[in-house]
């Protein structure tokens, strides 16, 4: 066992994990953020991604012992000041959730193409969220959504 | 008006919050965790099963075999044909043998792999063919799970006087559902003792029915929660889970989770049928269709699950939504020692719709006539004789998607060396295929003045709960949403039947205009639409006793003929066409799919943005079958080498929507959600076929197989 | 569920070292992209050590005429880094087609050469740019060739107790070069092919001609015997389809005819012919 300490979601978070535990089953069953999901456990699905420094990354490919001293971010940093990030009304707006197995960890894919890149084009989307599968939508309201949500976010002036 | 708008999905806000609890999100105070020890032999007989050494690891609390059941231990939503747990016998690699309870996931999965089971190998039956002449039977009634046929006319006559025939062998192989979400859930026993188990599913009431069977109690003991479910398209409709979490909670009187890992959800859930298909068509010069004979040979596996649903399905299908006076099929279903075929989206008419489809293309080529207009010529439409002779007196909507395709269709341009176009036709009958197949539904008010709706409708995220209120609202005449909805339940719904077969919105839809019409005349005689508050009427109600509004619609069908298949299965079918453009790739043989119009008709669409997402999904579906999709049984153990379209496969898609209302169903509304699936594998094999003259009448149509058929061709050429 | 380890984080390159002499049975993760799926299915280690955050194993420098690259670059920062987009091409193309964009912001270059499949697409460039790789134990330092370095698939020769320091490689300038690969699916999918060119061409010449072939023979392999032919010769079909004669010959020969040739063959000829013709 060893004591991490990182950032989760803006908020300092120190926690005991067992040497091989993987940072996907750390944030589920010690700090149950269930909203980080477990497709396959292979990093072949995109289920498990969450933000490392505001990058996507498989959290079922990743040693929870990782987290130490970094930013992770998870789909409920989206909405920590209280109302929904533009993604998160563009989702709901545009149709992008069917199951909603998939869609914390799109959102987060999502919003770190936003942080990077203010003015995405349908390639730069596509190529966003291309380590995310989704059986149920075919991507195309995901993206829209997305394309949707980087306008407001310029308007608003918000990350 | 909720009816045609883009109401927001009920469900969307707590997914987008990432709130939504999925089966793999719950948990229990005191749980143990199960897990399945699954057979490495595709046909075997248990001779030993040693369970000592896993026995004696530290948190093992109980390993159960099938002498452990109290009930019965074969299930089947047809037939009761596979057990829950192998007795002496396994029949496919992946089958349950024993099931492991411990303390730990963990544990319990290191325990399930300290079984040690001695097998005695039988003949491993791997495919139809070899199956109708194996002496070896699967089952003791032989080799053979059903054989339906579709007799109209005489097929045989109608090729002599035909101008033009052709016939053609296509074949298709195992599609895994791919569900984001494996099979997972959580059973415990209630404060009154009941077994409750909440699950992954698409069908709550019939699996309360199987749990009772299997435990021997009564169904009023078993209580079955739908969580929130991470996609099912067929794959959830089968016991999975459930079976195995009543069991271990009725032998540990604990709560119990379990859920399958990717790998074991690829081994051993239910896949699509493999078919082959032997296809012949004859056609006048003009055009019209004169005569099929189809012969379809699947592979079931070795339990029914849907088996027989998909080989009558696939037959009355067979001719595509073609007026054709001559037809002879004739659809055998095989027992095999592969895995379990089952339900998928669109249940055989996929792997049809490939061989119908190239079959049109193909005449068409020979009499030189248009793609399109051969379709339109031949269309089924009002006042049709459908293969069964079931006369199209409403809703046929597919002139009018024809229609809508054509613009595109006529302007198209190959802008590239290597593109091309095809099309892709479909129809679809809505609810199970003449059978009696019901559901219901009851409204109730509650005190604080909201009508409740309580509904055993399973919503796997195609958005039958939002659709369902909209239906409800407008047949009420409610000017905003004032309902609460009680779902997913067996306690707190009727039995609505599964989701599947397209049959939700139809079928269901009607059930809730029904209850909506009593409660309607209620809150008429209680003076609501002249201006009476909700709120003093359901006040008033409380007083009197609350009273309840029930719903019920079952469609009108007739059973196929035993001999000919002749019949009405279905009240109402949707249509649909499907025009893609792809760009082949003839020194690699990467096909891309570049740009899909799909027009529909829906009969109603009941809310716009989730027929789009039906359609967006069904295409990308169809991507998958026709271009990369291959269950490969021993090979296909991940996502590493079973491959689903990501973003960057997906075509553009046009999605439009065709209008022919339906009046028998809700406000006019038939179905989408197999249709969208359909017609595509097929446009994209006709556009290949544009694209590159190669006929591809094996998917998936993958790099490989592509280039392989592109140098033979050369070749041949040479 | 992995397998029980013991895990330590490295913060220095010495550290690293040290630790891979004392422990045993140790076992170095960067980004873990392949490891951890190997160590779910099984593959056990008794001690992981983690050098993804050492500073001395970051960057790309460089020094006489040759680059370094750090292992421990991801497959998304190599993508993009101005240096080896400038002077590697198509290391920075293949870095980019690496997995999914999770894949590349974890996955490392270091990484993909230690896990030595042989459909690794970050090896067919390195291959053209003369890579060496210095590897570095607590006691010793050494530089072997990648080519000399991978030994069988899956299979390197690099000790266990020793760590990938850094990757040198030639820049080449004033040549046309790419990377193109065959996959299943659009993206985030094994290579079924890959091959890394790098050609250099005078008054119809080819004067240097580099061909790196990925996915098709046990390991990547560069294909020496077709540059020394086309170094100097005619830029014409002759020219070209002896070099694709000679290219697919070499490859029967280092494998034999597999069943996967009756695609893989016609393809790559197909792609060396657009490669050698421009």
């Amino acid at each position: 066992m060893k004591t991490i300490r990182f950032l989760l979601n803006g908020k300092e978070a120190s926690i005991e994990v067992e040497d091989n535990e993987t940072l996907l089953c750390a944030l589920r069953e010690r700090l149950g953020i269930t909203s980080v999901k477990e497709g396959c456990g292979i990093g072949e699905c995109g289920t498990c991604t969450v933000l490392v420094d505001d990058e996507p990354h498989y959290s079922c490919l990743t040693l929870a012992s990782k987290a130490n001293g970094r930013d992770i971010k998870t789909v409920e940093y989206l909405s920590s000041s209280g109302v929904l990030h533009p993604l998160q009304e563009a989702f709901i707006r545009s149709g992008a959730v069917q199951c909603g197995y998939c869609t914390p960890a799109m959102l987060l894919s999502a919003y770190s193409l936003l942080l990077r890149n203010a003015n995405p084009d349908a390639h730069d989307i596509k190529e966003a969220i291309s380590g995310n599968l989704c059986r149920c939508t075919g991507y195309i309201q995901i993206e829209e959504a997305i394309k949707n949500a980087a306008e407001i976010c310029k308007c608003n002036g918000q990350d | 008006m909720f009816i045609g708008q883009d109401i927001t999905r009920v469900d969307a806000l707590d997914k987008v919050l990432g709130k939504a609890a999925f089966a793999h999100d719950l948990t229990k105070n005191n749980m143990l965790f199960a897990c399945v020890v699954r057979s490495s032999r595709p046909h075997a007989v248990l001779k030993r099963i040693d369970v000592s050494a896993a026995r004696a690891l530290e948190g093992v609390v109980k390993i159960i075999s099938h002498e452990d059941i109290p009930g019965e231990n074969l299930f089947g939503a047809i037939k009761k044909d596979q057990p829950f747990l192998a007795a002496g016998r396994v029949r496919y690699k992946g089958e349950a043998i024993l099931i492991v309870v411990a303390a730990t996931e963990e544990t319990a999965r290191r325990a399930s792999e300290l079984v040690r089971i001695e097998y005695e190998d039988l003949e491993n039956i791997s495919d139809p063919f070899l199956s109708i002449q194996s002496p070896v039977l699967i089952h003791d009634g032989g080799n053979l799970l059903s054989h339906r046929k579709v007799i109209k006319g005489d097929a045989a006559k109608a090729f002599e006087s035909s101008d033009v025939i052709v016939e053609n062998t296509y074949s298709t192989t195992w599609i895994d559902h791919a569900y984001m979400e494996t099979e997972a859930g959580l059973g415990y026993l209630d404060d009154r003792g009941r077994m409750v188990v909440a699950s992954s599913t698409q069908n709550i009431h019939y699996k309360m029915k199987e749990i009772s069977r299997l435990l021997a109690i009564p169904p009023e003991e078993v209580r079955v929660i739908q969580a929130t479910t991470g996609g099912g398209f067929g794959g959830k409709l089968d016991v999975t889970v459930e079976g195995y979490l009543a069991l271990a909670v009725w032998h540990t009187k604990r709560p119990v989770f379990m859920r399958y890992t990717r790998e074991e959800s690829l081994l051993a859930q239910t896949k699509r049928h493999p078919l082959y298909i032997v296809y012949k068509t004859g056609a006048r010069k003009d055009g019209s269709l004169t005569a099929v004979e189809v012969n379809i040979v699947g592979d079931t596996g070795p339990y029914n699950s849907y088996g027989e649903t998909v080989c009558l399905r696939a037959a009355v299908h067979a001719t595509g939504p073609y007026e054709v006076p001559n037809v002879l099929v004739n659809s055998r279903m095989f027992y095999t020692n592969n895995p379990v075929a089952g339900a998928m989206r669109g249940f055989g008419v996929p792997q049809l719709a490939l061989a119908h489809e190239s079959q049109l293309d193909e005449i068409a080529g020979l009499i030189g006539m248009d793609p399109l207009d051969i379709r339109m010529k031949n269309a089924l439409k009002r006042g049709s004789l459908t293969a069964t002779s079931q006369v199209l007196n409403h809703s046929a909507g597919l002139l009018e998607t024809l229609k809508a395709i054509e613009p595109a269709w006529r302007e198209r341009r190959k802008e590239r060396p290597g593109s091309g176009f095809g099309l892709g036709c479909m129809y679809y009958g809505i609810g199970n295929t003449g059978i009696s197949n019901p559901s219901s539904c009851y409204l109730t008010l509650t005190p604080e003045g909201r009508v409740e709706m309580h509904s055993g409708v399973c919503d796997i995220g195609q958005g039958s709960d939002t659709v369902l209120l909209q239906i409800l609202c407008d047949a009420l005449g409610m000017e905003e949403m004032g309902i609460d909805l009680v779902r997913g339940d067996t306690d707190t719904s009727y039995d609505a039947g599964s989701t599947s077969a397209s049959r939700q919105t139809y079928i269901s839809g009607m059930a809730v205009c029904d209850a909506a019409q009593k409660l309607k005349k209620y809150l008429k005689e209680q003076g609501y639409y002249d201006g009476k508050p909700l709120k003093d009427i359901c006040r008033d109600a409380a007083d009197k006793g609350v009273p309840i509004f029930e719903g019920y619609f079952d469609p009108p069908t007739t059973a196929p003929d035993p001999e000919t298949s002749q019949g009405a299965p279905y009240a109402t079918y949707a249509f649909a066409t499907h025009m893609t453009e792809v760009d082949v790739d003839e020194v690699t043989g990467v096909c891309k799919a570049v740009k899909v119009h799909a027009a529909h008709d829906v009969g109603r669409a009941i809310n716009v943005s989730n027929v789009k997402g039906q359609i967006y999904g069904g295409v990308a579906m169809g991507i998958g079958l026709a271009l990369m999709e291959e269950f490969i049984p021993g090979k296909s153990e991940s996502f590493d080498n079973y491959y689903l379209p990501t973003s960057m496969d997906m075509p553009e898609v046009e999605a439009m929507i065709v209008e022919d209302r339906e009046p028998t169903g809700p406000f006019g509304a038939k179905g989408v959600g197999e249709p969208a699936l359909i017609p595509q594998a097929a446009a994209v094999v006709n556009a290949i076929y544009d694209a590159t003259g190669i006929r591809m009448r094996q998917l998936p149509c993958d790099i490989e197989r592509l280039k392989l058929a592109l140098e033979k061709d050369k070749e041949n050429k040479r | 569920m992995l397998p029980k380890f013991a895990s330590v984080t490295a913060r220095t390159k010495d550290e690293a070292l040290s630790w891979l002499s004392s422990l045993e049975n140790p076992k170095i993760i960067a980004g873990g992209t392949d490891l951890m799926v190997k160590m779910r299915a099984g593959k056990h280690y008794s001690h992981i050590i983690d050098v993804a955050g050492i500073p001395e194993l970051l960057g790309v420098t460089e020094k006489d005429g040759r680059m370094s690259i750090g292992p421990a670059m991801t497959h998304a920062r190599l993508s993009t880094e101005a240096s080896i987009v400038r002077n590697a091409r198509s290391l920075a193309l293949a870095c980019g087609l690496v997995g999914s964009p999770q894949i590349r912001n974890m996955g490392t270059i270091g990484g993909n050469l230690g896990n030595a499949s042989p459909a690794a697409d970050s090896i067919p460039p390195l291959l053209i740019h003369d890579a060496v790789l210095t590897l570095e134990s607590r006691d010793a330092r050494r530089k072997v060739p990648l080519e000399e370095a991978i030994v069988a698939p899956y299979v390197t020769s690099i000790d266990v107790k020793e760590l990938i320091d850094s990757i040198e490689i030639s820049p080449l300038r004033g040549y046309r070069e790419g990377y193109r690969r065959v996959a299943k699916r659009a993206t985030w999918a094994i290579s079924r092919l890959g091959v890394a060119f790098a050609i250099r061409e005078e008054n119809g010449r080819f004067l240097d001609a580099r061909l790196a072939i990925g996915s098709c023979t046990p390991m990547p392999f560069r294909a020496k015997k077709v540059e020394d032919l086309l170094k100097g010769a005619p830029k014409n079909e002759a020219t070209i389809s002896e070099a694709i004669r000679m290219a697919l010959e070499e490859i029967k020969l280092i494998s034999g005819i597999r069943p996967s040739y009756a695609y893989k063959l016609p393809v790559l000829q197909g792609i060396l012919e657009e490669v050698l013709r421009g």
